[in-house]
């Protein structure tokens, strides 16, 4: 009776194993396995540059970081004062802008989740984030 | 017409024989209608369980990027096994849901929705004392704006239908025994 069970939870484990790698690569365009940023929405730090004054950067990274050293002309608005930076963010923002977050690096998530909340909770469009992070910048511009 | 008291009692016994009928087949009739009135009650009970799973199946089969972001905000996996699951568990659901449609496989689904329920209610309380502010994703975007309450209520109510479908199944393969 409990050979039959395991039986029965094997056979339907293994039924969507099929349409789930079938799925998986009609997807593969459209989401990466390395990064939860969609890839449209990762842009490079030379692409961020083509589009000239018409970027606002945005830093992720916690105050102390931000106040060491950032991006000429980022703003800063971390999830630890989102409320108190978010309205002094949306002053800056002006329609057709695009938004680039950062982070510190290619593994941090902050950047990803910021620029999810802008989406998201500010409904803006055209926020990327910037891929490599704050560590990518640097080694462009050293 | 004469008639002798043992003819009469004959007749009596004879009259009173089809009333005995009659009352074991009333009681017999009646037990039926129990009968069936509870074996729609539960037919009805899994094919609305069934019908949840492969909807919300459906819903993020079709958008698993959506889904794949869903389970990430919980904060528990990594992001390569977040889009593995996307993937994978929608199609479980439908196939399961499927099976309680049909009747076949009927344990290993209910089997496999029960753990699957169980692991979405943990994971929506454990992310609810971490603090994070999460969608369910349960049912894609129909879900999205859903309360904790609400959706610890639905997984619960789920839940309750599973094991009494799991219980009620099992009872009727004794019965047969």
């Amino acid at each position: 009776m409990r050979s039959s069970l395991v039986r029965q939870v094997l056979i339907l484990l293994a039924l969507a194993l099929a349409p789930g790698v079938g799925e998986a690569v009609y997807f593969r365009h459209r989401i990466s396995w390395q990064s939860a940023v969609l890839p449209s929405e990762l842009v490079t730090v030379d692409q961020a540059r083509t589009w000239g004054g018409n970027v606002i950067w945005v830093d992720a990274r916690p105050d102390e970081e931000f106040a060491s050293d950032h991006v000429p002309g980022a703003l800063s608005l971390n999830e630890d004062r989102w409320n108190e930076l978010l309205p002094q963010f949306l002053a800056v923002w002006s329609p057709g802008t695009k938004v680039v977050v950062y982070c510190s690096s290619l593994s941090c998530n902050t950047s990803r989740e910021v620029a999810r909340r802008l989406r998201r909770e500010a409904q803006l469009p055209d926020v990327f984030v910037l891929e490599g992070g704050w560590e990518a910048w640097l080694k462009k511009n050293r | 017409m004469n008639q002798t008291p043992n003819s009469e009692t004959i007749r009596e016994q004879g009259a009173q024989r089809p009333m005995l009928n009659v009352e074991v087949s009333a009681h017999g009739t009646t037990s039926n209608i129990k009968h069936r009135a509870s074996n729609i009650f539960w037919r009805i009970l899994g094919l609305i369980i069934a019908g949840i799973f492969i909807y919300a199946g459906a819903i993020k089969a079709l958008d698993p990027v959506h889904f794949a972001s869903d389970i990430d905000n919980y904060k528990i996996l990594p992001w390569p096994i977040c889009v593995a699951l996307a993937f994978y568990l929608p199609w479980l659901e439908i196939f399961c849901g499927f099976a309680l449609v049909v009747r076949s496989l009927y344990r290993g689904a209910l089997s496999i929705l029960t753990a699957l329920i169980l692991v979405f209610t943990l994971a929506t309380v454990a992310a609810k004392v971490r603090g994070l502010d999460i969608t369910c994703g349960c049912f894609g975007h129909a879900s999205q704006n859903w309360s904790f309450p609400a959706h610890l209520a639905t997984n619960l109510a789920i839940l309750a239908a599973l094991l009494a479908l799991s219980f009620q199944s099992a009872a009727r393969r004794q019965i047969a025994n």
